[in-house]
């Protein structure tokens, strides 16, 4: 009977984004980031080692790290309801779910941005770093996740260093710009920013350049306000005034944080007459949305989403396809190869720790044992244990060394922690403080189902008649051709 | 006979030209608007060959039967789809103007050209016809940036991106077109309504309740209307290019009970002016 791969099973991301979801039901879902230190807590207490939440306007994942038993997929979409309150069946149709290597995979799609909206985009990759950050000051994050995690960092700075892929970033810019072109001509328009960030600054960029005349900003910290009109040349103003600006202006671009709407049917109700009717476009890119979608259907006003600029942009999409193409194929074969990484890692950290164990056994009955002895028959005695130590762990040793190299390693180990009782690496926290550069092992329980095959169906049935060199059994670190 | 051949040289301009405007919601190289400035601008001037020619006739071609009618029609709505195009650039307008252009061109060739022949034509007779039809084909231009005006609200609203969606001018510059035309049909409209009472006035009087009177004044109206009421701000977007298309549909019935409906009835002619019917003759 084969043992389930416990990496292959356990290591899994659920979520939703903007290819399925609309935004209307991803803000419903969406984690606000001061709340996410408490999810992850949530998360932990369902039976989870590890999780990270990533929350941004596209997209809502949890990669997590389940122990053995139950469904994790549906005791993640269970909290993840609970949490938000909204009905499984709401949300599960447009989830994904994906495990072991294609959930890694999918992690370096998202944080080199080929996953994003905006083919290009750098903001992506600063919230998965952010969305990690938490989880591990949260104590959430373990050693797969991290090692996954620092993995996707490192694969998007190649994937963006390639150069194709920077040309398309402006592409969410363009469509706005393209869709406020649909509704005027943009020369001499005003536009009112509210909130701040990368993407606003890119639509106001493209804005600028395709003639407008006046910017103005508004944000909940004035300062934010200032500094952002500062840069690109705009004039600062307060919230509070929103009323009158909304009166003045053409194009209100919507970025901020708050987790309400900002403008509803009854601002631009109140300001309709002054405005006399002008043509008012709203473009809202935020998540959760900020401004109410029934402002749509006023006459002369006009509401787009960041799904409905993704829609726009056409151009984007053909590049996506090109891009894609060149780098999901790499992409593929990266996660698998940390997924191997992964796997190897752990034959060689439970050896380690086998033979650190048998060790500390052998000394201490050398120790309990040689008092009284001269000292030639405790050299034989000491002697004799190591060969002892040998002829037994060869066996284990063996099996762990051929696990590895057939990709069954973390299976293996799972069995050997649990017949010798090895107390494995669990303390992601240290690990991260500790900043290691290889890849961690991955914290696998063994199985909760009892062995049905005995240790003699792996180990040989008799001790070899050459019991291997004392260097390689009975200390030190193994070499393994898995590796 | 060289007015034939010019009519059918114009008809194929206006054919290939509404082809060509079709042709540029899918194909990359018809979406320049110079093709169908060209095709249209061919087409139009070899109509106005065809009319020069008529006009060499003298008084013997009065410009009123049924195939006159038809043509006049499709040389006003060319010329004022060319001004449109010439200054709006919205391509996309000759894909509604153009293939009524071609119809109508066609129509007035199969259609008859029996001259319903005038005693004395009066001296403004010229103007009014010119005037008149002037006014129908800038209506009727007004009428098409309306509708791609509503079409692309409509779009804008379902958010609807597609090929019509890139290929259609903004709302401003189609509301901007409508405006334009409706204020210079208003303005040849006008003249063409002043010089028609003249005319009638000084022959048997104008008869107020004559339907095609009733449906010019009425036209006239909705357009002065929507033309104030645009400029004082009352009306707008949506609810202003739906009056358009009610002033369009007006100016459809006043030329159909002025013209070639009319014609088989009551000799269709200038509101009042006795008419004597050639064949009579």
């Amino acid at each position: 009977m084969s043992v389930p791969s416990p990496l292959g099973t356990t290591l899994r991301v659920i979520g939703l984004s903007h290819h399925k979801a609309p935004v209307a039901l991803r803000e419903r879902l969406a984690f606000r980031a001061e709340d996410i230190s408490k999810a992850l807590s949530g998360i932990l207490a369902h039976g989870f080692h590890e999780a990270v939440i990533l929350s941004t306007c596209n997209r809502v994942e949890v990669y997590s790290v389940a122990g053995e038993g139950g469904d994790a997929a549906a005791r993640l979409r269970g909290y993840l309801s609970e949490y938000h309150g909204v009905p499984e069946h709401e949300f599960a149709p447009a989830l994904y779910d994906h495990k072991g290597a294609d959930a890694i995979r999918h992690l370096f799609e998202v944080a080199s941005s080929l996953d994003s909206q905006i083919l290009g985009e750098t903001e992506i990759l600063a919230q998965a770093k952010d969305a990690y950050r938490v989880s591990v000051e949260s104590g959430a994050c373990g050693p797969t996740l991290r090692s996954v995690f620092e993995r996707a960092f490192f694969i998007s700075k190649e994937v963006r260093a390639d150069g194709g892929i920077g040309r398309s970033q402006a592409s969410v810019s363009s469509a706005a710009v393209g869709l406020a072109k649909k509704l005027f001509e943009l020369e001499n328009r005003k536009v009112l920013v509210v909130g701040t960030g990368e993407m606003a600054t890119g639509i106001v960029r493209a804005l600028k350049s395709a003639g407008v005349a006046e910017i103005w900003v508004a944000s909940r910290t004035e300062e934010r306000a200032q500094e952002f009109a500062k840069r690109e040349g705009g004039n600062p103003c307060h919230m509070r005034h929103l009323e009158e600006y909304l009166t003045k202006v053409d194009i209100v671009l919507v970025s901020s944080a708050a987790p309400h709407f900002i403008i509803g049917p009854k601002e631009i109700l109140a300001v309709a007459q002054k405005r006399r009717n002008r043509t008012l476009c709203l473009i809202d890119i935020s998540v959760p949305r900020n401004v109410d979608p029934a402002v749509h259907k006023l006459d002369d006003t006009f509401l787009y989403d960041i799904d409905d600029l993704e829609g726009v942009a056409r151009d984007g999409k053909m590049e996506r396809e090109t891009v894609a193409a060149h780098w999901l194929p790499k992409l593929a074969e990266a996660a698998r190869e940390q997924m191997r990484v992964l796997h190897g890692s752990e034959p060689r950290e439970t050896a380690k720790k086998l033979l650190e164990h048998a060790e500390a056994a052998r000394v201490e009955i050398a120790r309990e044992h040689s008092r009284g002895m001269d000292a030639k028959s405790a050299e034989a005695l000491c002697r004799a244990l190591e060969r002892l130590q040998g002829k037994l762990l060869h066996g284990p040793l063996d099996t762990l060394k051929q696990s590895a190299r057939e990709g069954g390693g973390a299976d293996a180990s799972a069995w050997v922690s649990r017949l010798f009782r090895l107390q494995m690496e669990t303390n992601a926290e240290s690990a991260v403080a500790e900043g290691e550069t290889q890849p961690p092992v991955a914290r696998s329980a063994p199985p909760d189902d009892p062995p049905k095959r005995t240790l003699d169906d792996r180990a040989p049935k008799t001790a070899p008649e050459n019991p291997p060199p004392r260097g390689e059994a009975s200390g030190g670190d193994v070499a393994f051709a898995g590796n | 006979m060289t007015q034939d051949i010019l009519a059918y040289g114009a008809l194929a301009s206006f054919i290939l030209g509404a082809v060509a405007a079709i042709a540029g919601f899918r194909y990359e190289a018809f979406k320049r608007p110079g093709w169908q400035f060209v095709l249209a601008g061919l087409g139009a001037l070899l109509k106005t060959a065809a009319i020069g020619e008529a006009c060499k006739s003298g008084t013997t071609h009065f410009f009123n039967s049924v195939s006159d009618i038809y043509g006049l029609m499709a040389w006003a709505l060319a010329l004022s789809y060319l001004l449109a195009l010439f200054v709006s650039r919205a391509r996309s307008l000759g894909a509604l103007a153009l293939p009524a252009v071609a119809a109508l061109m066609a129509l007035s060739i199969v259609s008859d050209k029996t001259q319903t022949q005038m005693a004395t034509p009066p001296a403004l007779f010229a103007t009014h016809i010119i005037c008149a039809f002037l006014g129908y084909g800038l209506f009727l231009t007004a009428c098409s940036a309306s509708v791609l005006y509503l079409e692309q609200n409509r779009l804008l609203k379902r958010k609807t991106f597609g090929v019509l969606f890139q290929d259609l001018p903004s709302l401003e510059r189609l509301e901007w077109l409508e405006i334009l035309c409706s204020r210079l049909g208003l303005l040849i409209f006008t003249v063409a309504l002043a010089t028609g009472i003249e005319m009638a006035a000084k022959s048997s009087g104008v008869n107020w309740f004559d339907w095609k009177i009733l449906s010019t004044v009425v036209t006239w109206l909705v357009f002065f209307l929507l033309v104030t009421g645009r400029a004082l701000r009352w009306i707008n977007g949506r609810t202003a290019a739906k009056c358009v298309l009610a002033g369009a549909a007006l100016v459809l019935i006043t030329f159909m009970l002025g013209h070639p409906a009319e014609k088989k009835t009551t000799a269709g002619r200038i509101p009042g002016y006795r008419f004597r019917d050639r064949r009579a003759a």
